[in-house]
């Protein structure tokens, strides 16, 4: 990992060898997702039109930004199940404070603050008072969610059209702003803070005593982490044009599901964030499939819980012939 | 969780007052005391017995929570295998037997069957807990479709309304139904060598192989046995609501798990006792009919209930710290 700081000094040799040895894990993942890209292309053909482009990265954004905000917590050791209430936050202060008092900058600084409070509290609590972040993050998300109830008690609230327009139209802006931040968390990976959260999540006492501030990399890692939800839910409240104090729920459960596609792993520093990516686009991809092979809802479920089994399974398998 | 501070007399004294069980069980008494004194009517026999009964549910899915979490692993799978079991039970009802016995048996062995398919996952696919029981509860949410069409079930069974509503001796059926489970939980996890499995395999899956533990067998058994409780939990819960539909079993996954870490049962395995989810159970029950006293809004509620299992934790969920 230490090779990707480097490179900002002219490229080392080492990088791209190291990047794909990287890449070993989820190669067969990349394989799938383009058996699947091709299969929605077949059905779909207007995929391949900006227009058609720009609606399905719409319906991936939301959940690769949470599954960014789980993957970055797993890769430091721990696991949240308030992502679900913190993109609900996020999208209900978006949609009461954008068209009030606050306008647009004051309302995207206001979600942006929420996100990076809540996030930065969880990690304190989490590393100051030692409790295991699922515990945390479990009564976490009874508080969060009650937030979101009082500040929207049922859905309302409205969202500034041209945000929406912008997000949410027919331009593959949220494609962009994926981009972006996919290059702001490579960034942050070439600093020391960055650096410090692999080393961390994977040996916690080697990199303390190693003289890194593991305290300060496992909490910037909460804080960025709650951004990126209540950024979700700022997105989807653009999408869906209003706020929703419980939009959120299922994401919890698929962050998680769609990091481990992806193969982060749940010990701490095992995985990358091409492979979270890759597992969140699986997982919408394979959604958006089914609904266009005319898949029952249940059918959807059942097939849902298969592939994410057999997906996760199928390298164990692999790995225990050899 | 071993002090062994003290003179020879006075340890064992000493080890109870600072057990993890026994402080939940004086922070309920405590609960107890202060809201018996302060509000009208809390203190009522009638009162307090309700709330063991609602503590019944939980306690049920907690039993078998508590198996799982002591070998490390987790189980997210326990509400939808409780709204399985509530919805699927009227299905399976035979003319030829009227006292609905079968029908439960064979909602049990349903629910035994999924978990054990659940540590089957998890044993041979090596599949993370997490993500075998979770892609489970998807899988679940599918045949639930098929299995209700979405629509309220209610319940003809009389077993199962026996179970719910009827009072042997002035105690509810349920009541008396968790004492059982209770009893034989804590047997078999502190008096058989299958317990001592339990916590081998959660402190050291490694070392419990090399030192004869069959892993594989213990690890399907215990998810089993999740899903067994959790069944229980779906038929005493059908028969105390009358009836069962789609999401009825939802709010029992969290406040499961939620029960056993607050009964001093570490989330990492190894180490932990039944003895401490029981009223790490009856505490959550308690904290909710407090909260719904004090005639606050949703919010204000989800708000206190989430901030007090934060600070419940902080007297049990501590981990050592690193140096």
């Amino acid at each position: 990992m230490s090779l990707a700081a480097n490179s900002s000094q002219g490229v080392n040799p080492l990088y791209w060898p190291v990047q794909m040895r990287r890449n070993i894990g989820v190669r067969g993942l990349f394989l799938v997702i383009l058996a699947f890209i091709i299969a929605y292309g077949i059905l779909f053909p207007g995929l391949f039109s900006v227009f058609g482009f720009a609606k399905f990265t719409q319906s991936w954004f939301p959940l690769a930004l949470v599954t960014m905000a789980q993957a970055i917590l797993m890769l430091a050791g721990g696991i949240s199940l308030a992502i679900g209430p913190l993109v609900s936050l996020g999208a209900v202060i978006a949609a009461t404070t954008m068209t009030q008092s606050l306008g647009i900058a004051g309302g995207t600084a206001a979600v942006t603050l929420a996100g990076l409070v809540i996030g930065a509290a969880t990690g304190l609590i989490v590393v100051k008072l030692r409790l295991p972040s699922i515990v945390v993050t479990l009564a976490g998300s009874f508080i969060i969610a009650g937030a979101a109830l009082l500040i929207l008690p049922r859905p309302g609230g409205t969202m500034p059209p041209w945000v929406s327009n912008l997000l949410a139209g027919g331009t593959p802006a949220a494609f962009g702003l994926l981009v972006l931040v996919v290059l702001a968390w490579k960034l942050y990976l070439a600093t020391p803070l960055g650096l410090s959260l692999y080393a961390a999540g994977e040996n916690p006492v080697g990199t303390y005593r190693s003289g890194a501030s593991v305290d300060t990399a496992l909490i910037a890692a909460y804080a960025i982490s709650g951004l990126l939800c209540t950024g979700a839910g700022l997105f989807v409240a653009a999408q869906t044009g209003s706020g929703d104090p419980v939009i959120g729920q299922s994401f919890t459960l698929n962050s998680i599901a769609a990091a481990v596609l992806g193969g982060v792993g749940f010990l701490g520093g095992q995985g990358t964030m091409r492979g979270a990516l890759a597992g969140s686009l699986l997982l919408s991809l394979m959604i958006s499939v089914m609904f266009f092979l005319g898949f029952t809802p249940v059918a959807q479920y059942i097939a849902q819980g298969l592939i994410i089994v057999g997906a996760v399974a199928l390298p164990q398998i692999r790995g225990m012939r050899k | 969780m071993n002090e062994a501070a003290g003179a020879k007399p006075t340890r064992s004294l000493g080890s109870i007052l600072r057990s993890r069980p026994f402080l939940a069980f004086a922070v309920v008494a405590l609960v107890w005391i202060v809201a018996g004194f302060t509000m009208r009517g809390f203190g009522a026999y009638g009162h307090l017995r309700y709330l063991i009964e609602l503590s019944a549910v939980i306690g049920l899915v907690a039993a078998g929570q508590t198996f799982v979490v002591v070998t490390g692993g987790i189980d997210l799978s326990v509400g939808a295998i409780i709204t399985v079991s509530a919805v699927g039970l009227p299905l399976f009802t035979w003319q030829a037997d009227p006292t609905g016995l079968s029908a439960i048996v064979a909602t049990l062995a349903m629910a035994s069957a999924i978990g054990l398919v659940n540590g089957a996952g998890v044993a041979f696919l090596r599949v993370h807990p997490m993500i075998m029981t979770l892609a489970m509860a998807t899988f679940l949410q599918g045949l639930l479709i098929i299995i209700a069409g979405g629509s309220a079930v209610s319940v003809q069974n009389e077993l199962v309304q026996w179970l719910g509503n009827a009072r042997p001796a002035g105690i509810p059926a349920g009541i008396l139904l968790w004492l059982v489970i209770s009893a034989a939980t804590l047997w078999v996890m502190h008096a058989t060598p299958f317990g001592a499995r339990l916590f081998a395999l959660g402190a050291n899956p490694i070392a419990a192989q090399l030192s004869g533990v069959p892993v594989i067998a213990t690890t399907i058994a215990v998810y089993a046995v999740c899903g067994f409780t959790s069944g229980l939990a779906g038929v005493l819960l059908l028969g105390m609501n009358g009836q069962g539909y789609v999401g009825i079993g939802d709010p029992y996954l969290l406040t499961s798990i939620a029960a056993v870490v607050l009964g001093g049962t570490s989330i990492l395995g190894g180490s932990g006792t039944y003895a401490g989810t029981i009223p790490g159970a009856i505490l959550l029950v308690t904290i909710t009919a407090l909260i719904t006293v004090v005639n606050a809004s949703p919010g204000w509620r989800s708000i206190l209930f989430g901030a007090l299992i934060l600070a419940l934790l902080l007297l049990s969920g501590r981990e050592a710290a690193r140096r």
